[in-house]
């Protein structure tokens, strides 16, 4: 069944590039520009592993760098195996050998899984309790046992045969990120004449742009501006690109670690290519825009395979040409979910229903559901999904007036994804040292006062919407270029047609938490204790005051001692 | 890694200097007219402000040369750096205090 759940057209890959590749010792296929998920998705694979203790089937649950379950082990022998790698974020290349971890015989047939039936039998402290006598038998003979029950990956059977190299670098601006505030500062900073580096961890500029399927920006499709927008970049001799590069540190005084995986991506590589080079760079101005992170939400068995973020579902749909189920359930406290069901849709997936936790929905992307003709299920929750190795159905139930939760309504589906809103990526900025302050009406930590001489833009700080975000990138490049020394004040009108979802206001705030200290309903529907709404803060009119905070700077001092090489 | 400014030859990686302990400390002229305990103050006793540090630094790997600098304990952010022999730098606040 190579590629059944693959779309007849769309999507980044190269459908000129078959590769093969194998999962478990099976051949799978897939296209160049498949992440190895992606490929497996389309192949209909959607159990990917299986969870530390409980031995629990796990599925992919994003499509990025976020990925938390689908953890596999890569290599085609010993000396260039890597475990614990992200399959979302591993890109396929002919002859790829790949394997699934911490399970035995199986991943279908795990005998650990009996762990998870025995889960009521097990309390905390368990082992160490129970497995007291004789003595001696602990460190020889439980503890190894135990140990080879529990973990994850294996380390690697031979000395590591690649080469990693280092490499030192200067600029005056260094942008992070490469979605569209990353190349809105990128092409703000580039029009001085500085110096100017570009680094995203994918393989490809554009971030969340290759994820839309209707916005326009310049008159273009978003994907195809990022692409075009990356070709500019790359004209310019004072820019360097960095692709599938993570900064992954922030030292004092504006060096940053940046980790650029040069061969990874390959089948064959030159051999006298490094497999990763670590750039120790330093640089006058930094911007930030590592974008914002969707939050799942929390129920019962929330973790079964073929629960996606909603963001990832659209993702596989609109990126990777992937159906990743047929019928779909869709759960949401936020607009945003909205518009990826409509994608499903687009895509030929039926969505069954969308249940939205919040008492009403009215945003432009619930108005076009409806019309579109989905059962929009306003005040509903999601109280339990079933399933053994996929979801095969989940438990809708209204959510009364009281706050209580009424009687639950099974809906068959094979895929249910799931949308909490954003939190805004400020891992990097708070390595700087920088103070974060919280933002009652986005639910979310923003950047607030900067210790080193960087600045932040875009959904990591907490601008939503794709107009403002380049506004918000080309802004602060702008003006990271001109506290680097620059004069130009570059102007470029980022004409976008694209319809918000309003991540900000009415959106993210009381439902999760709602949901949070609901109790666990039972199975049956019977009505349990109410989950509090009512005593959650009230919104707030506008987001954007106090965001404006994010880039205040110390008075003093007036000047920095800085790099001038 | 630190960026530090010398006065010599530009700003260069920490690496380069080497720490020279506090600056503007005056060796007493006729130490034999000190009392122990003045003399005991003098070689030992040195301020550690939390913020402001004015404090001698080594170009060991450049220049050679000692010089000044002012820098914020807190932050590790210099505020300014000078050359040896030179008064502090007007307009910046006194040691101690914090640079922001």
């Amino acid at each position: 069944m190579s590629g059944a759940f693959r779309l007849p057209s769309g999507g980044r890959i190269d459908r000129s590039r078959p590769v093969r590749f194998t999962f478990d010792g099976r051949d799978c296929r897939g296209f160049a520009g498949d992440t190895l998920a992606s490929a497996l998705l389309a192949e209909g694979r959607h159990l990917i592993g299986r969870s530390f203790k409980y031995h629990r089937p796990r599925g992919f649950l994003s499509a990025g760098s976020d990925e938390p379950n689908a953890l596999v082990g890569v290599g085609r022998d010993e000396a260039h195996y890597t475990p614990n790698l992200r399959a979302t974020q591993v890109e396929l290349y002919d002859g790829l050998v790949a394997e699934s971890q911490n399970r035995w015989p199986s991943l279908d047939l795990d005998v650990g899984g009996i762990n998870n039936l025995l889960a009521p039998l097990l309390p905390a402290g368990f082992y160490y309790k129970t497995f007291m006598w004789p003595k001696k038998a602990w460190t020889s003979f439980y503890e190894p046992k135990i140990r080879a029950a529990a973990g994850l990956g294996r380390s690697p059977g031979a000395a590591d045969a690649d080469r990693y190299t280092q490499h030192y670098a200067h600029c005056e601006v260094l942008v992070v990120g490469g979605g569209p505030a990353g190349l809105a500062a990128a092409l703000a900073a580039s029009d001085s004449g500085q110096r100017v580096v570009l680094c995203d961890e994918q393989a490809e500029f554009g971030g969340s742009l290759l994820s839309e399927r209707q916005a326009m920006i310049e008159g273009l499709p978003a994907a195809e501006w990022a692409g075009q927008a990356a070709a500019e970049l790359a004209a310019r001799a004072n820019v360097t690109l960095l692709t599938r590069t993570t900064a992954f540190g922030y030292f004092p005084h504006n060096m940053i670690g940046l980790c650029e995986r040069v061969t990874d991506h390959l089948g064959v590589a030159d051999p006298r290519l490094p497999r990763e080079r670590l750039w120790q760079l330093r640089a006058r101005e930094v911007v930030i825009c590592a974008g914002a992170h969707e939050r799942p939400i929390v129920f019962p068995d929330n973790d079964r395979p073929g629960i996606l973020l909603a963001e990832a579902g659209r993702t596989y749909v609109n990126r990777y040409a992937v159906q990743p189920g047929t019928r779909a359930v869709v759960f949401t406290a936020t607009d945003s979910a909205y518009r990826a069901a409509l994608d499903l849709r687009a895509a030929g997936i039926k969505v069954a229903a969308i249940a939205d936790l919040r008492p009403e929905a009215n945003g432009p992307w619930p108005t076009m559901a409806r019309k579109a003709g989905i059962d929009v299920r306003t005040g509903t929750s999601v109280t339990g999904t079933s399933g053994r190795l996929r979801i095969r159905q989940a438990q809708l139930a209204p959510i009364r007036a009281d706050g209580s939760v009424g009687t639950s309504e099974p809906v068959a589906c094979d895929l249910l994804l799931m949308s909490g809103g954003f939190t805004p990526s400020v891992h990097l900025f708070s390595q700087s040292r920088g103070k974060l302050a919280w933002n009652a009406n986005l639910g979310a930590y923003l950047p607030d006062v900067s210790v080193e001489a960087e600045r932040s833009a875009g959904a990591c700080r907490g601008v939503y919407g794709l107009e403002a975000v380049l506004a918000d990138g080309f802004a602060q490049g702008a003006a990271a270029a001109r506290a680097a020394g620059g004069t130009t004040s570059p102007v470029r009108g980022l004409a976008v047609k694209a319809t918000d979802c309003g991540h900000d206001a009415s959106s993210a705030r009381r439902p999760t938490a709602a949901i949070a200290c609901s109790p666990r309903p039972s199975s049956t529907g019977r009505t349990t204790s109410p989950p509090r709404t009512s005593s959650l803060p009230p919104a707030r009119a506008s987001s954007r005051s106090s965001t404006s905070s994010a880039t205040r700077r110390p008075a003093w001092p007036p000047t920095r001692a800085r790099p001038r090489t | 890694m630190l960026i530090i400014a010398c006065p010599y030859c530009g700003p260069r990686p920490e690496l380069e200097f080497r720490y020279g302990g506090e600056a503007h400390v005056a060796r007493p002229v006729d130490p034999s007219t000190l009392s122990d305990e003045d003399w005991g103050a003098f070689l030992y006793q040195r301020a550690n402000p939390r913020g402001l540090h004015a404090e001698r630094w080594r170009h060991v790997h450049g220049c050679g040369r000692f010089f000044n600098a002012l820098r914020d304990t807190t932050t590790d952010f210099f505020a300014a750096t000078y050359e040896t022999g030179t008064p502090r730098p007007a307009g910046t606040p006194a040691d101690g205090e914090t640079s922001r």
